[in-house]
């Protein structure tokens, strides 16, 4: 097809770890990357979080950046450590020329730092180190530490609609590709833990302590990560010109609204089933197309209820599922793409990871998530969930090249 | 406890908002949920960090939540057993 | 190039009486505090009153701008909401930020963690007008308002049967923000009223304000009252490429700088941007009358939205407001409109609007 949009390159960070293939090798293998906080400075160290392994200095090193000068706080970080990724196979030279778009996607800015240093914003003080940090609250400081570090002028966005927000990304890159706007654009999401983000789950009580369970009877809520990830997307025909390898098509997508609940879903999955609906329409494929379903499963008591019923009423007990929260905590705003590229990663290793700490099927449902990895599926399209506050519904469907 | 119960009602209107409620317009047992007040999900949080900042009592779990927030007698009930010295 | 979409209703609460009242064209509201706050309006009648109990301003706010643009447009539902702020509601980020810090992180209220998230206006839209289609979220600075914009565009394209986007843009000043912004450069540092703003040009820094805006957009002409042609959103804007943008803009469009009968800027009385538009502004003729705006509603991220709010005006009264008018021009009949504005320290945009034939 003439408008099929690929991706063709993509970069990671989470709490498995920098870059692709570690991130690949830790779902193959179970390991989970939740552990309790080691540079996140809050006072609930008992919390199990995705925590990026590195500390602020040690991601500026990796960048070669003097991290005593600049204003890049966490979240910018770990969005530039992602890019770095994407492009180290592009001609960045070539590609400060073409018509690019840079959709990012973020929910509390730089809140990581901002949080440490707000009581020095509001007082008197003019001076001290917390000036360079004090225009990094906003969501689009990270997008613009990512084009200021590597000296790109794309068009530029940054999306916020909570856990949703990096799957909105690469839904506006492909509409802008479709349209014409630009060539090529790289889409994603970033997300530093901050203690305003830990605090404010921990309010609405569905933080677990121990380690989550999507999609089990004795779920208690979700555990909270952090990470970037970003994808290249352009026109099949434009990648297939430049003989670059193509991971994967972008074949559909879908955004709804559940207009039921500020941040509740519906209970019965209207929205969920709304979303994936429209996902498989748009990518003109029956239930029966699709090998693995990346599920959005935070192990929330509501989410994972409203999923699960969505899924069941869709797909029966017919398409393996599994959440993969329980590796890397959810990490929010870049929650989206992190999972579009494992998302890819089932597509390309021909493999379902497992749905670590599932034990009790639930009550409602008659479906149970994968437990353990299968290899040698036939998987041609993987279907992706990332559902947020504010009913913001999305899905996403990758399929094999 | 009717001194309890009082300041309760009074402290719920204020965290809550009820704008035009009166602590006498609230029964000691009718449900604050559903067809009572009409409160949801986001009121019992609230609730609940009102007994915590006013009472320092820490509900963790939900399903006792709901069960302790469900009338003003309820909530009176479980600050006289669990409140701190 | 884009395809023009129709604009069927706009709402506009700003420091003016641009909600109720007597409208923009008597009244001038000023301020002498370098700060213009947004006039509240009564919000009881535009939200579920359950929910409005627990609201803070800025979500009041946009819900009530937003729920008036549908009735306006006669629309219940929109087929999607599309959103765009800068800053999202300051106060409760602020309050449960302090909260967080001073509590040591314990018994924290929820309902400001919930609202501090940039999409719970457009959540609760959603919810109130039942509108389960596409929506979104831009917190993209001083380009929200466009980029909203820019994406409803992109959605009427895209959809073949007619179709309405509610588009809308909200950001609140705070006292907080006023001091934190103050910081690095973005207010005067001397006294000046809010009305003469614009003439003390010679300094840095301008008046900090607020504002929200709403429209129901359309990709059918019925009802229309207004067309919005085209969009540039600009990074590290210069005088010479604002003035390539807006002439490829009208040359897209097939408007000529005769046509355009009036200019609107957002000049602020900032010297580090009083420039700006100077190259576009050598290509005008004496056609053209030049407004300014950002005296009635202060410096904000998403202040576009106020400036196209404007040129709906006059397309709809064919009259300029006096507070406005910088330079009169020739033109008796006000068709196509420019709207020229910065944010600053880094962005602009250009916009063409026309009126419906």
């Amino acid at each position: 097809m003439r408008d099929n949009i690929v991706i063709t390159s993509a970069g990671i960070v989470s709490a498995l770890g920098i870059g692709y293939k570690s991130n690949a090798e830790a779902l193959k293998n179970g390991l989970s990357g939740l552990r309790q906080p080691q540079f996140l400075n809050t006072l609930h160290q008992d919390l199990l979080i995705g925590e990026v392994c590195l500390s602020n200095e040690d991601l500026a090193d990796k960048l070669s950046i003097s991290s005593t000068t600049v204003s890049y706080t966490r979240t910018g970080l770990l969005a530039m450590l992602a890019i770095e990724e994407l492009l180290a196979s592009l001609d960045i030279a070539a590609l400060r020329k073409e018509k690019l778009a840079f959709i990012n996607a973020n929910t509390v800015g730089g809140m990581c730092s901002v949080e440490d240093m707000y009581l020095h914003f509001i007082a008197d003080e003019t001076q001290g180190d917390f000036v360079r940090y004090i225009d990094t609250l906003d969501c689009a400081a990270s997008t613009k530490d990512v084009t200021t570090h590597f000296g790109l002028n794309p068009f530029t966005a940054t999306i916020s609609t909570a856990c949703s927000s990096a799957s909105n990304a690469l839904i506006v890159g492909a509409r802008m590709i479709t349209q014409g706007l630009v060539d090529k654009a790289i889409c994603g999401g970033c997300d530093a833990l901050s203690r305003f983000t830990v605090n404010g789950f921990l309010s609405l009580k569905n933080v677990d302590r121990e380690a989550c369970k999507p999609f089990d009877e004795h779920r208690n809520g979700l555990n909270l990560g952090e990470g970037a990830a970003f994808l290249m997307l352009e026109k099949e025909a434009d990648a297939i010109k430049r003989g670059t390898t193509i991971l994967a098509r972008f074949s559909g997508y879908n955004n709804t609204n559940d207009a039921y609940h500020p941040t509740a879903p519906s209970p019965d999955g209207a929205g969920a089933l709304r979303a994936m609906t429209g996902a498989l329409k748009k990518a003109n494929l029956t239930t029966e197309a699709i090998g693995y379903i990346n599920a959005h499963g935070t192990a929330t008591i509501n989410n994972d209820a409203a999923e699960g019923r969505a899924i069941e009423k869709l797909f029966g007990a017919n398409v393996p599922f599994s959440s993969t929260k329980p590796f890397t905590g959810h990490t929010l705003a870049a929650a989206g793409a992190v999972e579009a590229i494992f998302s890819i990663m089932a597509l390309n290793g021909n493999c379902i990871f497992p749905n670590l700490n599932y034990s009790t099927p639930m009550q409602e449902l008659n479906i149970a998530p994968v437990t353990s990895l299968m290899t040698h599926q036939n998987i041609q399209h993987v279907l992706s969930n990332s559902f947020g506050f504010g009913g913001n519904n999305v899905s996403l469907i990758f399929s094999k090249a | 406890m009717e001194d309890l119960k009082q300041a309760l009602k009074q402290q719920i209107i204020e965290s809550l908002n009820l704008q035009g409620m009166k602590p006498e317009d609230i029964d000691d047992n009718a449900p604050l949920f559903g067809e009572g007040l009409g409160l949801d999900s986001i009121d019992s949080l609230e609730l609940m960090v009102l007994l915590e900042r006013n009472y320092g009592i820490k509900i963790e779990d939900a399903r006792e939540g709901r069960k302790v927030l469900s009338s003003v007698q309820s909530m009176a009930e479980y600050i006289q057993e669990h409140k701190k010295a | 190039m884009m395809t023009p979409v129709y604009i069927l209703s706009a709402s506009a609460i700003s420091p003016q009486n641009t909600f109720d009242g007597d409208g923009i064209y008597e009244t001038l509201i000023t301020s002498d505090n370098l700060k213009l706050f947004v006039k509240e309006p009564d919000y009881r009648s535009y939200i579920n009153p359950v929910a409005i109990r627990r609201m803070s301003r800025l979500i009041k706010r946009g819900i009530s701008c937003g729920m008036k643009a549908l009735s306006d447009a006669g629309i219940k539902t929109p087929d999607a909401i599309i959103t765009g702020t800068g800053l999202g509601s300051m106060t409760d980020t602020e309050r449960f930020l302090k909260d967080m810090i001073a509590l040591r992180e314990e018994a924290l209220n929820p309902t400001f963690f919930i609202q501090s998230t940039y999409n719970s206006v457009n959540g609760w839209i959603s919810l109130q007008t039942q509108s389960t289609g596409y929506n979104q979220t831009y917190v993209n600075r001083g380009l929200s308002t466009e980029m909203s914009l820019l994406d409803a565009q992109l959605f009427l394209q895209e959809t073949s049967e007619a179709a309405t986007v509610l588009v809308g843009t909200f950001d609140e000043m705070t006292d907080d923000y006023f001091v934190v912004k103050n910081k690095i450069d973005y207010w005067k540092k001397e006294s000046i009223p809010s009305n003469e703003i614009l003439k003390h040009n010679d300094t840095p820094g301008t008046i900090g304000g607020e504002g929200a805006a709403f429209f129901v957009l359309a990709n059918r002409a019925t009802k229309a009252i207004a067309i919005l042609k085209g969009i540039k959103m600009l990074q590290q804007p210069t005088s010479e490429i604002i003035a390539q943008e807006a002439i490829q803009l009208l040359q897209e469009h097939g408007v000529t700088w005769d046509e355009i009968d009036v200019v609107i800027m957002g000049n602020s009385g900032d010297s580090r941007f009083e420039s700006l538009y100077s190259n576009a502004l050598d290509c005008l003729s004496a056609n053209t009358s030049l407004l300014a705006f950002k005296h009635l509603t202060g410096e904000y991220p998403t202040a576009t939205s106020f400036a196209i709010w404007l040129s709906i005006q006059l397309f709809n009264n064919q009259r300029i407001p006096k507070n406005t008018l910088l330079q009169q021009g020739t033109a008796t009949h006000y068709r196509n409109i420019l709207i020229l504005n910065h944010y600053p320290l880094n962005t602009a945009s250009v916009l063409l609007l026309q009126e419906p034939a």
